[in-house]
């Protein structure tokens, strides 16, 4: 049995307060566009208005340890492999075939992973923010004097906003999923947990994305 | 035997009193705000027998009171809107005892005159003005019903005949205590607008001459006591918020002393000014396009008096088993139909209409045909929509109501109710009879046939501010099928009628299908481990 | 003072001379409105709420409330009633009576011939007959 210290500290308390955020905004967020009642809409508006605040926050912070630490390189997309990626969560996974990726310290996310987080960080996340802030304030842009914002409906910045949650609603069930489809059901999760991951078989050749050698150690 | 006991106790309460002025006189007295006694008058130390005796010597020192007067809605009942439409009392026709026409002598005692009985009622006479409605402080002057707002100084039989026996007013007592107007003295007819109290607009009813802070958290007789003029500031007798021009937006800053202004100052902003929320300051992002009173006014008709919603006069007329006009009470007591008057529906607590409002008020009068129809006619309606820049949305009352018209000439009716003649409705129950008289007091073609239209008015809600800790809350609108559901051209956060539907559907299906392929895919790998085992 | 008593003396016998109308009205020139804050928020509040169902000004005649208020029984004679007007009751009450708090100073008398004012007004055969709104 290998272990590889592959999250950092700061990283995991990344991950976790955003996914706590996220959940939070989302259950908040539905009750705001009037799904269902659950704190009370009033309740609900303030906790969404003050959580949003929190994850700006956080990403203020995570987008600074990114950038700093050279983390931001693990997102930067590649095709290498991704074929075989796909075979394997399509196929592979069901004939107890190897995963064709590995994890290490220089390359956490395999590539489909890589793809769909890029994905998530430059797309939804930035839709969200947005749409986010000129929701909060829609007054002030009504009131500006900046034509092409002053336009904007609430109805369209609304619209915008809810279709960002959607689609960050499909990625959450799609990763919470995926973080099941470890060696055991609950390897991803301990290792978003501790850090370390458990690496049951020997790396192999095909795990690099040519970022560096395999990291495994022996244990 | 029983009688002089109650001298005796008399004589004692007498003492009483006389022993608390004593008491009470130099130290303790209130610092006079008045710098006049009128009791010291001589002008006002004699017997009056009338009321023009009084405004006389009123005028004696106040001399260009009456002029100012001849100035203002209350004494005119006209007024020329800036669409064009001749309006005021005189000329406007209403959905509750639908017009003053023909009917002066009991309507215009809530004239600030005296003597307004018909069409020869001299508007020039300063001594018709009637001071003492406004500026009474003792809550004993009356104005009785059929005498043309004339007052009663020696006890007389009215109707003739009748055995009712009217009470005299001591105008003497009355007019050297006069002084600021009060909740009481505007009360006095505002109140009982539309025939009785509380009537016709739901927001101001006589709770409010005392009200407490629940009911009104500006005239809460135990805490602000605002009068009336403390919003309604009045200048020269002109009192500002005249309904007939309403403003429906302010966007000016909070009035202070010293500063000349121009804009209504009975606005909620000439005191509060455009961000009065300091707690949650988001609140104050509702400003541009909800009236204040749409949050603070809950509810009206709060203190305890009904106030028509409903007036159907087509079904009037009915006799009781006696053979005498009919008169049904509801549960409470309250009367819901009279043969003289029709079908009532009454409303306490009433949660108002919500409407785009930009202070234009439109009028079908007399001289506007009118279809029977399933759309209601609109006695009066407000302009605005989301879109036009000046429009807030407003709480409204809305009267709805059958009144009777013409359906050859299809005009609305001129009705002669009140009145003791052979041809006043409300003695005679004769239709054909009481438009005709009613018709020709305007000069207007009566076909001899008589029906009845529905109607519809719109009365703003603006009165019976509640306490902050009252107001609406967010989910009150932001909801489904919440107070504003049917206002138009908005987006309300919460209100579903506003969503994309696509979207939503969209949106639910593609998380439903990312659902559905992630539960495939684990129960796939579920079965295949179980395979292996 | 003397003179003023006696003044009102000769008054009131001129008054006893002449109609029982005249005298309730004259007994009664205390501060009504305040007389009626007073009787709404604290002789109304508590017999709508506890004792035996709303009283109204108007259901009675001026001189029977003449004769309730000289008679000073409340409760069919277990109390004085004027104790319900007095500084002491308004202290006791005043946490949770805004009349009583902002009338606390008011001397007994005065704020008695307030609500009397009030009453004889809006009695029944009174200048203002009153209910109880």
């Amino acid at each position: 049995m290998a272990r590889i210290y592959i999250f950092k500290r700061f990283e995991r308390f990344w991950h976790w307060a955003q996914a706590a955020l996220i959940i939070f905004m989302l259950l908040t967020g539905f009750e705001i566009h009037g799904t269902y009642a659950l704190f009370g809409w009033e309740k609900a508006a303030n906790l969404h208005t003050t959580a949003a605040w929190t994850l700006i926050g956080l990403w203020l912070f995570a987008i600074f340890w990114h950038f700093t630490t050279g983390e931001w390189k693990q997102y930067i997309p590649t095709t290498r492999n991704i074929i075989a990626v796909m075979k394997y969560y399509s196929v592979g996974i069901f004939t107890d075939a190897p995963h064709p990726f590995r994890a290490t310290q220089l390359s956490k996310h395999n590539p489909l992973q890589r793809l769909a987080y890029l994905v998530v960080k430059l797309f939804i996340n930035p839709l969200i923010w947005v749409s986010g802030l000129l929701y909060l304030y829609y007054n002030d842009l009504t009131a500006s004097k900046i034509a092409g914002v002053a336009g904007l409906k609430l109805g369209s910045i609304a619209l915008v906003h809810t279709a960002a949650a959607f689609m960050m609603l499909a990625f959450l069930i799609g990763h919470l999923y995926l973080s099941t489809t470890g060696h055991t059901p609950l390897a991803h999760i301990k290792a978003m947990i501790s850090g370390w991951e458990d690496q049951d078989e020997p790396a192999r050749e095909l795990t690099g994305n040519g970022a560096g050698a395999p990291a495994a150690r022996a244990s | 035997m029983r009688t002089g006991i109650f001298m005796a106790a008399v004589l004692a309460s007498m003492l009483l009193v006389s022993a608390a002025h004593a008491a009470s006189d130099p130290d303790s007295a209130k610092l006079s705000k008045s710098t006049s006694d009128h009791t010291k008058f001589k002008a006002l130390q004699q017997e009056f027998n009338s009321g023009p005796e009084v405004t006389k010597a009123c005028l004696s020192c106040h001399t260009e009171a009456s002029k100012q007067l001849h100035k203002t809605e209350h004494w005119k009942w006209e007024y020329r809107s800036p669409e064009g439409q001749l309006l005021g009392k005189k000329n406007v026709i209403n959905n509750f005892c639908t017009s003053i026409r023909t009917n002066e002598a009991a309507c215009n005692i809530c004239h600030i005159g005296y003597g307004w009985k018909d069409d020869t009622f001299d508007f020039t006479s300063e001594v018709n003005v009637d001071c003492l409605v406004c500026h009474d402080t003792t809550g004993n002057y009356k104005k009785p019903a059929g005498l043309a707002g004339n007052v009663v100084t020696k006890a007389m039989e009215f109707p003739p005949g009748s055995g009712n026996i009217i009470k005299p007013i001591d105008l003497k007592k009355i007019a050297q205590a006069v002084g600021k107007t009060s909740r009481d003295t505007c009360g006095a007819c505002h109140f009982y607008g539309g025939g009785g109290d509380g009537v016709k607009h739901g927001d101001m009813d006589s709770s409010l001459a005392s009200p407490d802070q629940a009911l009104d958290v500006h005239m809460d007789a135990l805490g602000l006591n605002f009068a009336c003029a403390t919003c309604h500031m009045t200048e020269g007798h002109q009192v500002p918020g005249s309904r007939y021009a309403p403003t429906a937006q302010d966007k000016g800053d909070a009035h202070v002393r010293g500063k000349e202004y121009t804009s209504n100052p009975t606005t909620c902003q000439a005191c509060h000014g455009q961000a009065p929320h300091k707690k949650i300051a988001k609140l104050n992002d509702h400003t541009d396009k909800v009236a204040c009173q749409a949050c603070h006014i809950p509810k009206f008709a709060r203190g305890g008096v009904a106030t028509k919603m409903s007036w159907d006069w087509s079904t009037g007329g009915k006799m009781g088993p006696d053979g005498k006009p009919l008169i049904k009470k509801d549960a409470k007591g309250h009367v819901i139909y009279t043969a003289a008057k029709g079908d009532f529906i009454l409303g306490e607590n009433v949660v108002p209409d919500y409407q785009w409002f930009n202070g234009k008020v439109g009028y079908t009068l007399f001289s506007d045909k009118v279809e029977k129809s399933d759309q209601p006619t609109r006695i009066n309606h407000f302009e605005g929509s989301a879109g036009d820049g000046k429009s807030l949305i407003w709480p409204v009352k809305i009267m709805r109501g059958k009144q009777a018209f013409d359906p050859v000439n299809k005009r609305l009716a001129v009705v002669h109710t009140a009145g003791n003649d052979d041809t006043g409705y409300w003695t005679n129950f004769n239709w054909e009879k009481a438009v005709a008289v009613g018709m020709a007091s305007i000069g207007a073609p009566f076909s001899g046939k008589v029906d009845f239209v529905t109607t519809e008015s719109t009365w703003p809600i603006t009165h019976m501010v509640a306490p902050a800790k009252d107001a609406l809350r967010c989910h009150d609108c932001h909801a489904s099928n919440g107070r504003l559901e049917k206002v138009p051209g908005i987006y309300i956060p919460g209100r579903a009628s506003d969503h994309a539907g696509w979207l939503d559907t969209a949106g639910w299906a593609l998380a439903a299908l990312t659902l559905l392929g992630v539960l495939g895919h684990g129960l796939g790998r579920v079965i295949v481990s179980k395979r292996n085992k | 003072m003397t003179k003023k008593l006696s003044s009102l003396n000769v008054l009131s016998l001129c008054l006893l001379a002449c109609s029982l109308v005249a005298s309730a009205a004259h007994a009664a020139d205390g501060d009504w409105k305040r007389g009626r804050v007073y009787y709404q928020k604290v002789c109304t509040e508590c017999h709508t709420a506890k004792a035996g169902g709303p009283i109204a000004p108007n259901t009675r005649t001026m001189a029977d409330w003449t004769k309730y208020l000289n008679t000073d029984k409340h409760a069919k004679g277990k109390e004085p009633l004027k104790m319900y007007v007095s500084r002491e009751y308004r202290a006791n009450i005043k946490a949770t009576n805004k009349a009583a708090e902002k009338y606390a100073d008011v001397p007994d008398e005065q704020l008695f011939n307030d609500v009397k004012t009030f009453m004889l007004k809006g009695a029944k055969d009174g200048d203002s007959p009153a209910s109880c709104l």
